[in-house]
């Protein structure tokens, strides 16, 4: 495998032009959708079979009551432990030579079971085509040198685009000197590698809480309950089969001698 | 706000859940008056393995549908990955339906000469229709769905039921033919009364252990259907009619209607709440 490509997040430098949601939308050719009346500047309200990249416009009152914006350009985590990769019944979800994750259209079925599996809600069904859609790291892009078009538009370095081991010490550095600053809310979420789902290869260095956010502050693998639940199973199986067996079983001749083998 | 997104599933899913719940229960309980009853129990298993044979047919194409463009069901043939329960789902549908086309030809044409053949691949059998019984559960279970992925018996309480609801469907099949003032009909109401208790108190345990992240269920839209639908009249009033009515059979009949209709609306609050 390649060296993990990644992209690094920056809310604090993100100033809401949502040019990666527009460069998202032009490169992947993303058609218009129905614009959703959220209360404030985001559109859409979540991700959707359109809409890979989604600038999230968050309103948090600050102490004298005034709203502050917090400004997060979201978008899949591409995770090293990726619940829709593993629920995908066919193969279609595949894990890159880069570390990243991308739906092979051709072979997705359309069963809708990555879309409950993700734990972020970032997979959607495309109603058009009868498959699932996500953010593909644009992987036609990667694969010819280019960074994606997310990335490479953005005016502020909000987003960034390079290897995950150069990009995460840029990040650890980045958060010291912000915390210096004074935002002591501020963290990064999915660089640690051995933390929630191995790590996200798009990650992201926050100023409040991730749930502030609409991020899940521990976010699960999915796929943690086969073992547990398969296991209560075969228990049911053995209570349910000793009835049975009790019920069937002739006893002693009571019913009659002529069913005995 | 949710960060998650639901699947989507409707009707059909509940349907597929419900229908393979009854093949694999009915398949079972074919499988044990074959092993451990007597000859007067034939009716019992020719009737359970063909029916399971019938119902797994409709699941597969229950599955189909769902997907949209059905062709698209053969990508799901170029993967098997075991710690997936919609991809070991798939494959297992199709063996366990091998295993009862065998049962089911074994049991009408196949004589006395290969009965022991057929009892034998019975209890092979039986592990599949267990397993298209429950894994239903295990799959919604393992989901980013809160409440589905908090639910820790959904297998085991989707086994308990497809247990119940084959016999039940075996015994109204017997009770419509007119057979139920015989031996095998007993037993299998026997085996029911039986099945449900297990599904009662595994049903008392999942709410325990979801505590209020049952709500969805047992509170709001759902709730009448969960506790007067399926707890009152698809689990303890079939209890009640089985053990009080034994001598009028038309309530033991009464009692396998209302234990399928419990098993359908079991699945179905499960899946619309988070659908």
């Amino acid at each position: 495998m390649a060296r993990t490509l990644a992209m690094f997040t920056d809310t604090s430098l993100c100033i809401g032009c949502r040019a990666c949601q527009v460069a998202c939308k032009q490169w992947n050719e993303l058609p218009l959708e129905q614009p959703e009346w959220t209360g404030g500047y985001q559109n859409q309200s979540h991700f959707t079979d359109k809409t890979y990249r989604l600038v999230r416009f968050i309103e948090k009152p600050k102490p004298d009551g005034q709203l502050q914006w917090l400004l997060m350009s979201d978008v899949c985590k591409h995770c090293a432990q990726a619940g829709c990769l593993d629920a995908c019944p066919t193969g279609a979800i595949y894990r890159t030579e880069f570390g990243t994750v991308d739906i092979n259209q051709d072979l997705c079925n359309g069963c809708r079971y990555c879309v409950s599996s993700c734990p972020f809600g970032v997979v959607s069904f495309n109603h058009d085509t009868g498959r699932a859609n996500k953010c593909t790291f644009c992987n036609d892009r990667i694969h010819n040198g280019l960074g994606p078009a997310c990335a490479k538009t953005c005016p502020t370095e909000s987003i960034q685009f390079g290897f995950r081991d150069e990009l995460v010490p840029k990040a650890e550095k980045r958060l010291a000197k912000l915390k210096e600053m004074g935002y002591t809310g501020a963290q990064l979420y999915g660089a640690d590698s051995n933390g929630p789902l191995g790590g996200l290869n798009a990650f992201f260095l926050l100023l409040d809480k991730p749930s502030t956010y609409h991020l899940p502050e521990k976010p699960l693998l999915p796929q943690r309950n086969v073992l547990v639940d398969s296991l209560l199973s075969v228990g049911s199986a053995l209570l349910v089969g000793v009835g049975a067996v009790m019920a069937f079983r002739d006893r002693g001749g009571k019913e009659g001698g002529d069913g005995v083998r | 706000m949710e960060f998650v997104k639901t699947p989507d599933w409707h009707l059909l899913i509940v349907w597929y859940f419900f229908i393979g719940g009854i093949a694999g229960g009915a398949y079972f309980t074919a499988a044990v008056a074959d092993n451990f009853g007597s000859d007067r129990d034939r009716g019992v298993f020719r009737i359970g393995y063909t029916l399971a044979l019938l119902l797994i047919g409709l699941c597969g194409i229950l599955l189909i549908l769902d997907l949209g463009t059905p062709s698209r069901f053969m990508n799901m043939m170029g993967a098997f990955k075991f710690w997936d329960p919609m991809s070991i789902g798939a494959w297992m549908l199709g063996v366990f339906g091998l295993f009862a086309f065998l049962s089911a030809a074994l049991a009408w044409v196949g004589g006395e000469a290969r009965a022991p053949l057929r009892r034998k691949l019975s209890l092979l059998g039986t592990i599949f229709g267990f397993f298209l019984a429950s894994y239903t559960g295990v799959l919604l279970s393992a989901t980013a769905q809160p409440f589905w992925s908090e639910a820790r018996l959904m297998g085991a309480l989707f086994l308990a039921s497809g247990a119940s609801t084959g016999m039940a469907a075996i015994s109204l099949l017997l009770f419509l033919s007119g057979e139920s003032g015989g031996v095998g009909y007993r037993k299998v109401k026997h085996a029911d009364r039986f099945a449900m208790v297990v599904e009662l108190v595994l049903l008392a345990a999942f709410l325990g252990l979801l505590g209020s992240a049952a709500a969805p269920i047992t509170s709001g839209t759902f709730a009448p259907l969960f506790w007067g639908g399926l707890v009152a009249a698809g689990l303890v009033l079939p209890l009640l009619l089985d053990l009080v009515g034994g001598r009028v059979r038309v309530l033991g009949g009464l009692a396998a209607v209302l234990v399928l209709v419990g098993g359908f609306i079991l699945r179905y609050v499960i899946v619309m709440a988070r659908a």
